[in-house]
């Protein structure tokens, strides 16, 4: 370190630390930072999570299977389809039912309507964070669209609990299917403007290049997924890697950046965007006709014929406990199954005993496994582009501590 | 650089790109509503405040007290308490619903076979009493009434009573004739 001229005269600097957060605006939710900063420079980073603990993998297991999924809704808020569909189908690898192929259609639609609202919020965010506030009235413009659109389809805005096991709960309805080609029409040119507004801003440029880095190799052994690894270069997607539902007959691409930066990060998911476009366009033309829920999909209250009999006194506050200990239902195992959320690779890790309900649920979530890497990302940069970071990897605290 | 970099730079080309985007997006109509105002129409079938339906033949509640909504409800927020014993009919003592509980999945709704337990399109029910959103049984056919009293047609059908394209063979026989005349308002 320099000597400055303040030690000469006995005066001494030193780092200081810095809370930002848990109740910061740009923390995107109860995310703590503790900087220690040197100046305006970020010498170290200590992410804190927790605060949005609610034990999402404990209460699983006091549940059955139907029941566990509308808890899978409170992780990621703001892509609650995805998590649905993520943990439908673990549940179906489990039990071993293949659902019929209009539902793995509809599936597949939704799951990109989803990333397309994920990624406008981010997009939203991001850009307010960094101090692009139309941006972010543009983007909740078309973002109110989309939650129209689920509420149409299933009647929730944000926690839709639409799929279940063995299918989905409802087929999509006339009214949904119109407003959804007309949104799809719109669409592109939405995305037009966005980039009109920040994709050449030299503000944007200035704010995002060269922030943030994180080379391939590195951002594999941080276990970086979904777009976040993407932007370095490195070609993994689940849905292209281990397809599930319709991804698999359905043709997209992976859209990859090189430099790793905020910058490259935001260039993939725009793409991703025009990407989601074109999946949801090949899905409504390829969409059969046909049952959206498999034969030997289970019920609602997983058949609970064998459970001892309520009496009159009864209190149901504890029903889920009291029930389907005695019968067999699913077959004993564990497995791990995944798939590719707008944030990143979110694996439901589930351990069977027999019963109907899983022993153990763990749940892989890239926010928590992005926050990890939020020092990495940070360190050396100013306090600022701690925004830009936080942003850039795009996590979700009910996902996170989940 | 090229002439058209530098002719970028010099010129603030992309923010003044960006400045006629929102010049021209000014002058179109605006997205917001005046919430308290002017209100969206909500979509059949949001799942909203909780009601009991009741019975236009009987004029009471339809629960039989099966207790399979108790069963799945993912946050377990029903309370119920019936007599009879078994082999017999049982009688529904009490049927509670802690509102504040509630996640709104609508799994209540869909599995129960009488239809009795339905979420409404109400969605304004905040209070400054607690009581008031633990619903009671009174209360649930209360709100059933309020929620009747707004519809036009003379029939009410929810669509998690039978859901769309769902195997008509999977569901109870009251579920596949879903439909509850409105036919007299006397209730209110």
């Amino acid at each position: 370190m320099e000597i400055t001229e303040g030690q000469n005269i006995g005066l001494h600097t030193q780092e200081l630390t810095l809370n930002m957060g848990p109740q910061h605006p740009a923390t995107h939710g109860v995310l703590r930072l503790i900087l220690e900063v040197d100046g305006e420079v970020v010498k170290n980073c200590i992410p804190h999570v927790g605060y949005l603990h609610r034990g999402v993998e404990k209460l699983a297991e006091y549940r059955a299977y139907p029941s566990v999924m509308p808890l899978t809704d409170r992780l990621d808020y703001i892509s609650s389809m995805v998590n649905n569909i993520g943990y439908c189908i673990a549940v179906e690898r489990l039990m071993g039912i293949e659902p019929p192929p209009r539902a793995k259609y509809i599936r597949t639609l939704l799951s990109e309507l989803t990333r397309i609202s994920s990624h406008l919020l981010w997009l939203a965010t991001h850009a307010l964070d960094i101090g692009a506030m139309t941006v972010f009235l543009y983007c909740f413009r078309e973002r109110e669209w989309l939650l129209e659109l689920f509420e149409m389809l299933i009647g929730a805005r944000l926690t839709v609990s639409y799929p279940r096991i063995g299918g989905v709960r409802c087929d999509v309805n006339r009214e949904f299917l119109c407003n959804l080609k007309e949104f799809i029409k719109e669409f592109p040119d939405r995305i037009v403007q966005y980039e009109t507004l920040i994709d050449q801003n030299r503000i944007w440029l200035k704010r995002t290049k060269g922030i943030g880095v994180i080379s391939a190799e590195e951002a594999v052994r941080w276990g970086l997924t979904g777009a976040t690894l993407r932007g370095s270069g490195v070609n993994y997607d689940v849905r292209k890697k281990m397809p599930y539902d319709a991804y698999d007959e359905i043709d997209f691409d992976i859209p990859l950046g090189s430099n790793g930066d905020v910058y490259d990060r935001y260039r993939c998911r725009m793409e991703e965007m025009r990407q989601s476009v074109k999946i949801i366009e090949q899905c409504l033309d390829r969409m059969p006709e046909g049952p959206i829920l498999a034969e030997d999909a289970p019920d609602l209250d997983m058949n609970p014929r064998g459970h001892r009999m309520l009496d009159g006194e009864f209190s149901v506050w504890g029903a889920g406990l009291a029930f389907t200990d005695e019968f067999v239902t699913t077959p004993k195992g564990e497995l791990y199954s995944a798939v590719e959320a707008p944030k990143g690779e979110l694996g439901f890790y589930i351990v069977s005993d027999g019963t109907g309900r899983p022993y153990r649920m763990r749940l892989r979530s890239p926010s928590f496994i992005h926050a990890s890497a939020i020092p990495r990302l940070c360190k050396g940069h100013y306090i600022a582009d701690v925004i830009a970071v936080i942003g850039t990897i795009d996590i979700v605290m009910g996902e996170c501590d989940r | 650089m090229t002439f058209r970099d530098i002719a970028y730079k010099v010129f603030f080309i992309e923010i003044l790109k960006g400045l006629a985007l929102t010049l021209k997006v000014f002058f179109t109509k605006p997205v917001t509503i005046k919430y308290p105002h002017e209100r969206r129409p909500v979509s059949p079938g949001f799942r909203g405040r909780h009601a009991m339906v009741r019975d236009p033949k009987t004029g009471k509640e339809r629960c039989v007290a099966c207790m399979k909504c108790a069963m799945v409800c993912p946050s377990q927020c029903i309370y119920i308490k019936y007599t009879g014993q078994e082999g017999e009919s049982r009688h529904l003592v009490k049927y509670e619903i802690e509102a504040y509980r509630c996640i709104y999945c609508g799994y209540c709704v869909e599995v129960c076979p009488m239809n009795a337990i339905v979420l409404t399109e109400h969605y304004e029910y905040a209070s400054y009493k607690r009581e008031d959103n633990y619903f009671d049984k009174d209360r649930l056919l209360q709100n059933w009434d309020e929620h009747v009293r707004n519809i036009k047609a003379d029939k009410y059908f929810n669509k998690f009573w039978r859901p769309l394209g769902i195997d008509i063979g999977r569901l109870p026989a009251n579920k596949r004739d879903a439909v509850v005349e409105i036919n007299d308002k006397r209730s209110d």
